[in-house]
């Protein structure tokens, strides 16, 4: 392991930052480190069930453009949630078990996902909300002080670029009809509600220690302001009361509801899981090891 | 078809490996707006790491020698876009 390295030794105040770059998650400080292990966790889950939604349109989507986006899509999500679970190695969890023997209750992911999509416009609330919030978490830990982290956040982000110009394209087309927009109503006022508690309170000491402690570069309030400034222009044309126009750019029109909010694994305590039968037996490779008899 | 959505149109993609190298026809793509289509593009022919992609709509390339319309050698339909 690669001993803690200062990058500057000054004295505290004005530009005289001391900033340690941590070489493994072993020497983070421990509140630190158990809320960094909690969030890739969240991360790794999101990304490998929302996986799953996205393929399930790479047949019966509109285009058959759409259905190679989608199975792109898929695949990206996949390759991060492997990059993410191998990463938990270092926080004493065994990325076997995280991938292949968990339960719904285990799962982290967020509850939007819970079920299975049952319409496109239900499939481009998650391609544009969620994602694009997973994305806003990823980018804030591109100047981590864990040097293992912001090696590993570029290619994510790189392949995001277009999953964020599909959902806004796509958004855009939905847009352009009154049925479009009619469609993308109700889908998209529960993933805005869903992502916008998803950061965390101001309130959340793990999320903004991390912060603190330059794991992230910024607290849940921050990640959450930068989070609406992306998507508002697409969620304006379809959904406009859920946005308002600021001095600064743009606004969330709701307040974060945090009735039920279980911080520390980012969903709502009375939410059931991801479906066993549906999304997590394939989730898991459970027809996979029952084929090698494991 | 028009469902009342934007109209699909589409997409002639053009890319190249290495800087070097010129700007070659790859294929065509089908979509709504210009967004889609550069993902679109990027999704379908990624067969290769390019060093540069670009999209435009056919129906902006003009027919240098021929009468018939660009990359289909199609009769131009009256009206066509231009």
């Amino acid at each position: 392991m690669t001993p803690p390295e200062t990058e500057t030794e000054t004295a505290s105040g004005e530009g005289g930052e001391t900033r340690t770059l941590y070489g493994s998650p072993e020497e983070l400080p421990e509140p630190a480190r158990e809320a960094l292990g909690d969030l890739l966790l969240v991360l790794a889950d999101t990304k490998r069930v929302l996986g799953i939604h996205y393929a399930d349109w790479i047949l019966g989507s509109p285009t058959l453009e759409a259905g190679i986006a989608c199975s792109a899509m898929a695949q990206d999500e996949w390759g991060h949630g492997r990059i993410l679970y191998a990463m938990l190695d270092d926080f004493g969890m065994d990325p076997e078990r995280l991938e292949h023997e968990r339960g719904p209750s285990e799962y982290r992911s967020s509850e939007l996902l819970d079920e299975p999509t049952d319409s496109w416009p239900e499939l481009l609330a998650l391609n544009l909300l969620l994602d694009t919030a997973l994305s806003v978490q990823i980018e804030a830990m591109r100047e981590s002080r864990l040097e293992p982290l912001h090696h590993k956040v570029s290619k994510i982000l790189d392949e995001e670029r277009y999953h964020f110009e599909h959902a806004r394209g796509w958004t855009a087309r939905m847009a352009s009809t009154d049925r479009g927009r009619e469609a993308t109503g109700e889908p998209f006022r529960e993933a805005w509600r869903a992502c916008l508690r998803w950061f965390g309170s101001e309130e959340d000491e793990l999320a903004s220690g991390l912060a603190a402690e330059g794991i992230v570069d910024a607290a849940p309030g921050e990640l959450r302001r930068r989070w609406v400034m992306r998507v508002a222009p697409s969620v304006a044309e379809v959904e406009p009361h859920l946005v308002q126009e600021t001095e600064d750019g743009w606004g969330s029109a709701v307040d974060p509801d945090w009735e039920g909010w279980e911080p520390r694994t980012r969903r709502l305590r009375d939410a059931p899981g991801p479906d066993d039968e549906a999304i997590l037996s394939r989730v898991r490779g459970d027809r996979n090891r029952s084929l090698l008899g494991e | 078809m028009s469902d009342g959505f934007d109209v699909d149109r589409i997409y002639e993609v053009f890319a190249r490996q290495k800087r070097e190298d010129r700007l070659e026809h790859v294929g065509a793509i089908t979509a709504p707006n210009a967004s889609l289509a550069r993902v679109y593009a990027w999704q379908t022919y990624d067969e290769a790491t390019w060093f540069e992609m670009v999209v435009a709509p056919r129906d902006s390339f003009e027919a240098v020698n021929r009468e018939e319309a660009p990359f289909t050698l199609e009769p131009r339909e009256e009206g066509a876009a231009t």
